[in-house]
């Protein structure tokens, strides 16, 4: 990182940029009133105004433009009252615009915008007696001719600012292809921006080290850019992404879905693995910034120099980069109705759900099914009737099912608004004629199932305690789990101490664990086709679930569970996606990766990585390093699907909660994304803090 | 059917041998150094650890069937790394046989002995019998000075080192750098001399003092009373060993 960059970064850091912010709101809704438009004009007319509204910023010092002028929020274009009774009945996905999903980047880029615009041309005449059609081919053409406006606006000021190469650039991108990996880093900066500035959030850059490379090869074949060079400007591009990490709505700070996927296979099954895919982890390793956040998709066969590279990266404590198995992922998403090639591309959204860049409208997280929940109501309802342990499974199997019903009917009213702006970056949407609200080549809804090895130590403590070896007698347990362990302190040693865990390759409890996905693909499959044309996609991740589901979360659709009967008191949180669960004996990641290995996959495939802190010390050395290399060789080997790897030292933590002010650069994984540590909530903290650390010091 | 007493079975040991490894602790060592680091490994029975909060028994009775199944689950995952499993300790001599019949009970893998060389030599050779690699820890030559700080003389550890040097085992020699006790530039000389010419020495390796040391006292009921200042700045001498024509490695 040359001292250009290490100045930038220091300028974002502090925020000098936020000066240039102006309190201003658009009004956007009193024309939209006035004129009387359609909803689709409206969502058009917010982008036009938007871009209008942004200042030109053009710092001397950067060589890739477009500085947020705008605040954090997005200009209303209906009355309150009128919202209300468009969107009555109606289930709106978390904040309501489109989001968490990934554009087709590699397309918009190679046809610029004015190819763009020619296809809505074509699709005009096609459609020509389609009202709905033509409506949203002309918004979609309105957004394309205002994006092209703003960038006008900045090839203009760079000309008059004596600022003749990025006039040369913005003078051609994002309206044509991009004639060199800087003009294709230009383009990509601002078409991306006009995403955020429309509402929509989460917005992923899915495969940029295969859409970005024709552009970057191009310039290095011909001797007009070297690897400094081209990594100085990837670095100054991620900086960028890094700049308006406060606007960005999210669960907390840094949750904003700003990811990329590196690696894997092409859509023809090759390799995929390039120059820029080496690239991109070096210049991440250098900045150590929290955006992009960056995902590596792996086989047993990558090569350890790849993975060292990325070991690096994951040396630096920002808990990324996150891996995933093609030889797991792939073939889960064809069980799933992906075509082969589209499973090929998949990309990985805001935190880990797969996703293919261009053709999912998948709505990768419409909630969680409790699994302590279920399992707590089979071994509440099944030992208060004297049942035996496999009616204890059968309750469970049907709560899961009931869990997913409630989410899926929740979500059989979906309402996305129109998105113009976000189809024209889409695959086919100009095509068919049909906004992304109507649906993409893929309409799935994921569902995470949070809490797994909890509850599935809760089922073999019942198991070998109470049936097998019959030390605990059901009613006994039932009182202490009312009790919350109150007053029954041995009872609940003997259910932490005495039962196998998750976690520890031991098929007494991993049994349950893979059980347990099981009963929620079941549930999942025998759910059906929902009113989007889609399945519902069962996952391993447990999103913000781990502290929700026992402490609860206003206006959440889930339960909440109260003690369990692996010993958990009432409140106490959950494992985080794939984890042991907090405080159960485990000798190591081996075994935990052995033990999450038996999860039938195939069948849940929406994604949620086994997640593992190593401690700090493990990185001292290169060839420690290389043992994290192969560490993540062998999650692959084994047939796991996607492994979360942070570095953490929990003096450096504790140290960071007594004094944020020395640590505010202090990064750390939170679920599915990274962040400021000192910037979370502290219930965020005291997890991070108290997740096993899988101990490597003698 | 042999049974043993272990403390930890602790995977992906990044620092105890070659590739990626699972170590088994053993419970009971003969040495009581004033600078050790796992206390809980000194007795040879059971006991209770508390930590904040939660409490544990290290020390769990294993057959050797037993201990042997869990560790052939991960074999294959071992081997496909370059890696293996390493016994340690305590001090695994002590429980030779159990040690041998785990190692005869396990699937072809790389086998690495972490010792402090103190054991009877036909432990030793038990061992060496069946052992790809050695990590030999080697404290201090002096005889009253390895008494004064180990409670115990050295006269079976140097000849065990001689054994291991005869036997064509690869090893590296591990030193641990305490202050003012084995980092002089005499010991370090004296180690030097004493392992120059051993047949089957990869390197040496100089473990610097780690002030976290006491932090598992209380927690094992035990008192940490170093009888050096753990203050004191370290020698990390590495040209002796170079001089002496020695590859040595600071950890």
């Amino acid at each position: 990182m040359n001292e250009r960059i290490g100045q930038m970064k220091a300028r974002v850091r502090a925020g000098e940029h936020r000066a240039l912010r102006r309190k201003i709101t658009v009004d956007v809704l009193s024309e939209c009133e006035e004129e009387g438009l359609s909803w689709p004009w409206r969502a058009a007319r917010l982008i036009r105004r938007q871009c209008e509204a942004e200042q030109v910023v053009i710092d001397p010092r950067e060589k890739i433009v477009f500085t947020r002028t705008l605040p954090a929020v997005i200009p209303p274009i209906y009355k309150p009252e009128d919202w209300a009774r468009l969107t009555a009945g109606r289930t709106l996905h978390e904040l309501g615009p489109i989001s968490n999903i990934c554009a087709d980047w590699g397309l918009v880029l190679s046809q610029g915008l004015l190819g763009r615009k020619s296809a809505a041309m074509a699709a005009l005449q096609r459609f020509a007696g389609d009202k709905a059609a033509v409506e949203f081919l002309e918004c979609a053409v309105e957004t394309i001719d205002a994006v092209l406006a703003l960038a006008a606006r900045y090839a203009v000021a760079a000309r008059r600012m004596g600022r003749p190469d990025l006039a040369d650039i913005l003078e051609r991108t994002p309206a044509h292809a991009p004639r060199s990996f800087h003009a294709a880093l230009q383009a990509l900066r601002l078409l991306h921006a006009v995403v955020w500035l429309g509402g929509h959030y989460h917005v992923g850059l899915g495969r940029l080290d295969q859409y970005l490379w024709p552009y970057l090869k191009a310039d290095l074949d011909s001797g007009r850019l070297d690897v400094p060079a081209a990594e100085e400007l990837l670095a100054e591009f991620f900086i960028a992404l890094n700049k308006d990490s406060d606007l960005y709505p999210g669960v907390q700070q840094g949750d904003n879905g700003q990811t990329i996927t590196l690696g894997g296979v092409t859509r023809a099954g090759r390799d995929a693995v390039n120059d820029l895919t080496h690239m991109v982890l070096r210049v991440s390793r250098d900045l150590a910034m929290i955006d992009p956040k960056i995902n590596l998709r792996i086989t047993p066969q990558t090569d350890l120099d790849l993975l060292g590279l990325a070991a690096e990266l994951t040396r630096k404590g920002l808990g990324f980069p996150q891996y995933s198995n093609d030889e797991v992922v792939i073939p889960g998403l064809v069980a799933h109705g992906y075509s082969l090639e589209d499973a090929r591309d998949y990309a990985v959204a805001a935190c880990w759900e797969f996703l293919i860049p261009g053709r999912g409208m998948d709505v990768v997280n419409i909630g969680a099914v409790s699994l302590p929940f279920a399992v707590d109501a089979g071994i509440r309802g099944g030992l208060a009737a004297g049942a035996g342990f496999d009616a204890i499974l059968k309750i469970t199997a049907d709560d899961i099912a009931r869990q997913v019903k409630i989410l899926a009917e929740a979500y059989a009213q979906l309402l996305l608004p129109p998105a113009p702006y976000y189809s024209v970056l889409m695959t086919g949407c100009i095509e068919r004629g049909q906004d992304l609200a109507q649906g993409a080549v893929y309409n799935n809804f994921g569902i995470h199932g949070a809490g797994a090895a909890n509850a599935a130590d809760a089922l073999a403590a019942v198991k070998r305690l109470v049936f097998d070896e019959q030390r605990i007698p059901p009613n006994e347990l039932l009182a202490a789990l009312d009790a919350d362990y109150a007053g029954h302190a041995e009872l609940r040693r003997l259910l932490a101490d005495q039962a196998p865990k998750v976690g520890n390759n031991d098929d007494q409890a991993d049994r349950y664990l893979t059980a347990l996905f099981d009963f929620l693909a079941d549930a999942c499959e025998h759910y059906g086709r929902t009113n989007r044309g889609g399945i519902l996609r069962p996952g391993t991740g447990s999103a913000m679930y781990y502290v929700w589901l026992v402490r609860g979360h206003p206006n959440m659709r889930e339960p909440v569970v109260g003690a369990t009967a692996e010993g958990r008191k009432k409140g106490e949180m959950l494992s985080a996606n794939l984890a042991p669960a907090p405080g159960a004996g485990v000798r190591g990641p081996i075994s935990a990766l052995q033990s999450f290995a038996k999860i039938n996959y195939r069948r849940v495939c929406n994604g949620g990585p086994i997640t593992m802190e190593l401690s700090d010390t493990v990185f001292r050395d290169p060839e420690s390093i290389r043992k994290v290399a192969m560490l993540v060789r062998a999650f692959a080997q084994i047939g796991c699907q996607q492994l979360q790897l942070n570095s953490l030292n929990v003096a450096t933590l504790r140290d960071a909660q007594a004094h944020p002010e020395q640590h505010k650069n202090l990064i750390v994984r939170v679920w599915g994304w990274s962040g400021y540590f000192c910037e979370l909530g502290p219930e965020y903290q005291e997890h991070i803090v108290a997740r096993h650390l899988y101990a490597c010091e003698s | 059917m042999t049974t043993g007493i272990v403390f930890d079975i602790r995977e992906f040991a990044v620092h105890d041998g070659p590739g990626i490894r699972t170590t088994v602790f053993l419970k009971g060592c003969p040495l009581h150094c004033s600078w050790c680091h796992n206390p809980e490994g000194q007795s040879s029975v059971p006991q209770v650890i508390s930590g904040a909060g939660a409490s544990r028994v290290a020390g769990v009775e294993y057959t050797a069937q037993a201990l042997a199944a869990i560790l052939n689950r991960q074999v294959a995952v071992l081997q496909a790394n370059e890696g293996g499993v390493t016994f340690s300790g305590g001090e695994p001599l002590r429980q030779a046989n159990f040690v041998a019949e785990v190692i005869d009970l396990l699937e072809e893998i790389h086998i690495l002995l972490d010792t402090s060389g103190y054991g009877s030599e036909s432990a030793m050779n038990l061992l060496l019998a069946r052992v790809s690699m050695v990590f030999f820890d080697l404290k201090l030559i002096d005889r009253e000075a390895h008494r004064h700080f180990t409670g115990c003389d050295n006269d079976c550890i140097l000849r065990n080192l001689a054994v291991l040097g005869k036997s064509g085992v690869p090893f590296v020699v591990r030193v641990p750098l305490v202050p003012g006790v084995t980092d002089t530039d005499a010991n370090l000389a004296a180690v030097a001399e004493t392992v120059r010419g051993l047949t089957g020495l990869l390197r040496v390796d100089l473990l610097p003092y780690n002030k976290a040391a006491g932090g598992k006292y209380r927690a094992a009921g035990m008192e940490f009373k170093p009888c050096f200042d753990e203050a004191r700045p370290l020698n990390i001498n590495t040209g002796i060993f170079k001089k002496a024509n020695l590859e040595v490695h600071v950890l």
